[in-house]
């Protein structure tokens, strides 16, 4: 008997199957999505990034940051990312629809960047980091990244402009040069500092807790049920998208 | 297969014999075995590199193109597509043409599409170290490189196909099913995600989705399937016992081919997808158990046994294809594990990750596959190995290298976790205590690279004598040229 076209058309199968499962299907489910209205701003949401920060998305993915940082908060029950305030709720589908490509990672060799402009608004630390990250953390173990930045020659007796990264101590330029942000390092940092998924909108709503009235007929009903406040758990409950 | 009896198993004597086999193979399997240890001296250097940036910042900081984010994926893709996905092709071409009883046609056609190969590699190792990396883990070369993988695939790939369709007629061996379905899967995962997340990406995470589906199965369903269609043939033919059940077998293979390519988004549990996608994967990688534990039963009495012959308890392919079916159990073994709530809740993100591809890649597969090389290559030059010495180097080299490095990533990861699952504990205390972890990984490169030098000198030594027996004689006759009739008269 020949086995091959058995073994073709089964593994074929097998493939087909699993890529319908895994990347059409949920195509099908939510590829279409678009963007959302907030209605508290009446901005719709995911916004779109700045020109700056978008050529900055291209300098993350050209330096690879994704090999040690995700940009996804994960639900309570599935690690430590809302208590360590990476996020103030979970990420769901909706927060990536603007990004091409998606830089997710799945490796965590330094912290969680998916609110990262949230959480840090100094620009000078953001800068700081990515010039040397052990200026500001002794033995940090980030990459530097001192190809972004420009050190360059003062004039005779010129003070160093207003661009000049703060370096003092063994991180200080020699004397005579300040170092400057490059146009690569500027852009990045507006795309880090772009990195926000904390609006809310249905998908992500904590799940309202009851009403009063409501709990009190239920528990007038069933009087086996907890308090109202314990009935369901107000912070963090996910919707999934 | 579905009415196969269980009757016992065996390559079967081939047609043509093994010794025309083995001259219709030679030069384009040693061109591409030849390449493939190019590719992992390439991939032993970066991940030295890449590892001790891991720890060591300041280390050649300067340089753009080696950035720690470049360097990893660059070493990771030379060791797939270089080493992995060539090793794989070229044993899978000797494999095909002896179980088969036929002859590989190609010959320079096949070296010269093998060339074509590494070009794209080349191109594409470099474009990640120039920033042009896709920004898909397993997926990073640069948008003109998957066209002349594929090209390149297509016609590697079918030469292979020629010579099975030219096989004996009877019931396939176990290691031509695995082998026929790797060499169909790739080109089917490879096209669709390429597509998918490069030429014509899906919308926002879905992309994430096809990726996490293709780095999977490029380790299980192409380079897994490859490494257990050599174990398959290696393991009975060295030790001259027969595969026990052909029905487990089937089982296996079918389980395997299954369950196994529903997996990926476990290591995205918790991410911006559907619940049911991670779910899907988590249950589908418990279920690939089934297969994983039919493939180990089936092996078993086949790994227990005493060698064929008393004289190959020495012999390099048996040992690395022992080793090669242990860590085959235990990284499938783990990879279902640790799909699982209590182990991925503390490992996912963590350097566990690493530590389990590791094992996979370095300890499963190419242990396999250089078991493989060590066998075929004598019967393809027609000379033995020169230094049982290197052999042995290298063998133990590669041990201690993907052991220390499995344990210590493993280990570091489980530390890693714990200590960033604390809330409390801020996280450049996460760092300090996964550091020396990360730390023993540059060690382990190290030892693995040494094994893999000590293997470049052994092929040296090996071509050096061939050409000495081959060319010399040859040189010596076009030199001084024997009387020709006329002289002789004369």
């Amino acid at each position: 008997m020949n086995q091959g076209p058995l073994v073709f058309l089964g593994v074929f199968a097998a493939v087909i199957a699993s890529w319908l499962g895994l990347v059409i299907v949920p195509h099908l489910q939510f590829g279409q999505q678009d963007m959302v209205v907030l209605e508290e701003t009446g901005e719709s949401y995911p916004g779109g990034r700045s020109g700056l920060a978008l050529q900055g998305a291209e300098v993350y993915r050209e330096q690879g940051c994704y090999y040690c940082h995700t940009q996804q908060v994960r639900p309570a029950g599935e690690g430590p990312d809302l208590k360590r305030r990476w996020g103030v709720r979970r990420t769901v589908a909706r927060d990536y629809l603007r990004d091409q490509p998606v830089l997710l990672g799945q490796m965590r060799l330094g912290p969680d960047l998916a609110n990262l402009g949230a959480r840090e608004t100094n620009r000078t630390t953001l800068l700081l980091k990515l010039y040397n990250a052990r200026v500001l953390i002794p033995n940090s173990l980030m990459p530097r990244y001192p190809y972004l930045f420009e050190t360059r020659k003062l004039p005779p007796g010129a003070t160093p402009s207003g661009d000049a990264l703060p370096l003092v101590g063994p991180f200080a330029p020699p004397p005579g040069f300040e170092v400057v942000p490059g146009p690569d390092a500027l852009a990045l940092v507006a795309y880090l500092e772009s990195l926000r998924a904390e609006a809310r909108f249905y998908e992500v709503f904590p799940t309202p807790p009851p009403k009063a009235d409501t709990n009190q007929v239920q528990d007038a009903l069933s009087p086996t049920n907890g308090p109202p406040t314990n009935a369901v758990p107000a912070t963090n409950a996910t919707v999934t998208p | 297969m579905a009415a196969a009896s269980d009757s016992t198993v065996t390559p079967a004597p081939p047609r043509a014999r093994p010794a025309e086999v083995d001259t219709s193979c030679r030069w384009p399997v040693l061109g591409l075995l030849g390449l493939a240890l190019a590719w992992l001296l390439v991939a032993g250097v970066l991940a030295v590199l890449a590892s001790i940036k891991l720890h060591g910042p300041g280390f050649l900081a300067e340089w753009p193109w080696l950035t720690y984010g470049r360097v990893q994926p660059a070493a990771g893709h030379a060791f797939v597509f270089g080493f992995a996905s060539q090793i794989g092709l070229g044993i899978a071409l000797w494999l095909i043409a002896r179980l088969g009883g036929t002859w590989l046609t190609g010959g320079v056609g096949l070296l010269l599409v093998g060339g074509f190969w590494n070009l794209g590699v080349a191109l594409g190792v470099f474009g990640i170290l120039l920033g042009g990396g896709t920004g898909f883990e397993s997926l990073e070369f640069p948008r003109y490189v998957p066209p002349i993988l594929m090209t390149a695939y297509v016609c590697l790939a079918a030469w292979g196909l020629i010579a099975f369709g030219r096989r004996r007629p009877g019931d396939l061996y176990v290691s031509q099913w695995y082998l026929l379905a790797a060499l169909f899967a790739f080109p089917w995962l490879y096209a669709s995600a390429t597509l998918l997340t490069v030429y014509s990406p899906l919308r926002g995470v879905l992309q994430v989705a096809a990726q996490a589906w293709f780095a999977h199965n490029l380790a299980t369903l192409w380079l897994g399937f490859l490494g257990l269609g050599s174990l398959f043939y290696f393991l009975p033919k060295l030790t001259g016992r027969p595969v026990p059940s052909r029905s487990l077998a089937v089982f296996g293979f079918w389980s395997l081919a299954i369950f196994g390519p529903l997996g990926g988004l476990q290591r995205y549990v918790g991410g911006p997808f559907p619940a049911w996608m991670s779910s899907l994967s988590v249950v589908a990688s418990v279920l690939n158990l089934f297969g994983v534990v039919a493939v180990a039963l089936n092996l078993y009495p086949v790994v227990r046994a005493a060698p064929r012959l008393p004289g190959e308890a020495a012999m390099p392919a048996l040992r690395f294809a022992r080793l090669a079916y242990y860590a085959y159990l235990l990284g499938a073994g783990l990879s279902s594990l640790s799909a699982l709530g209590f182990l991925r809740r503390t490992t996912q993100f963590t350097l566990f990750t690493p530590g389990l591809d590791h094992l996979w890649l370095d300890g499963f597969f190419a242990l396999a596959m250089l078991g493989a090389a060590y066998y075929v290559v004598p019967k393809l030059t027609g000379r033995d190995w020169p230094s049982p010495g290197l052999t042995r180097l290298h063998f133990y080299c590669q041990v201690v290298g993907v052991g220390l490095f499995f344990v210590a990533y493993a280990a570091g990861g489980l530390v890693h976790g714990t200590t960033m699952n604390d809330p409390a504990l801020p996280f450049f205390y996460v760092i300090k205590r996964y550091l020396p972890f990360a730390a023993t990984g540059t060690l382990a490169n190290l030892i693995l690279l040494v094994g893999y030098g000590a293997l470049a000198a052994h092929v040296a030594w090996l071509i050096t004598r061939w050409c000495r027996d081959v060319c010399a004689p040859l040189a010596r006759e076009l030199l001084e040229p024997t009387a020709t009739a006329q002289e002789v008269k004369a």
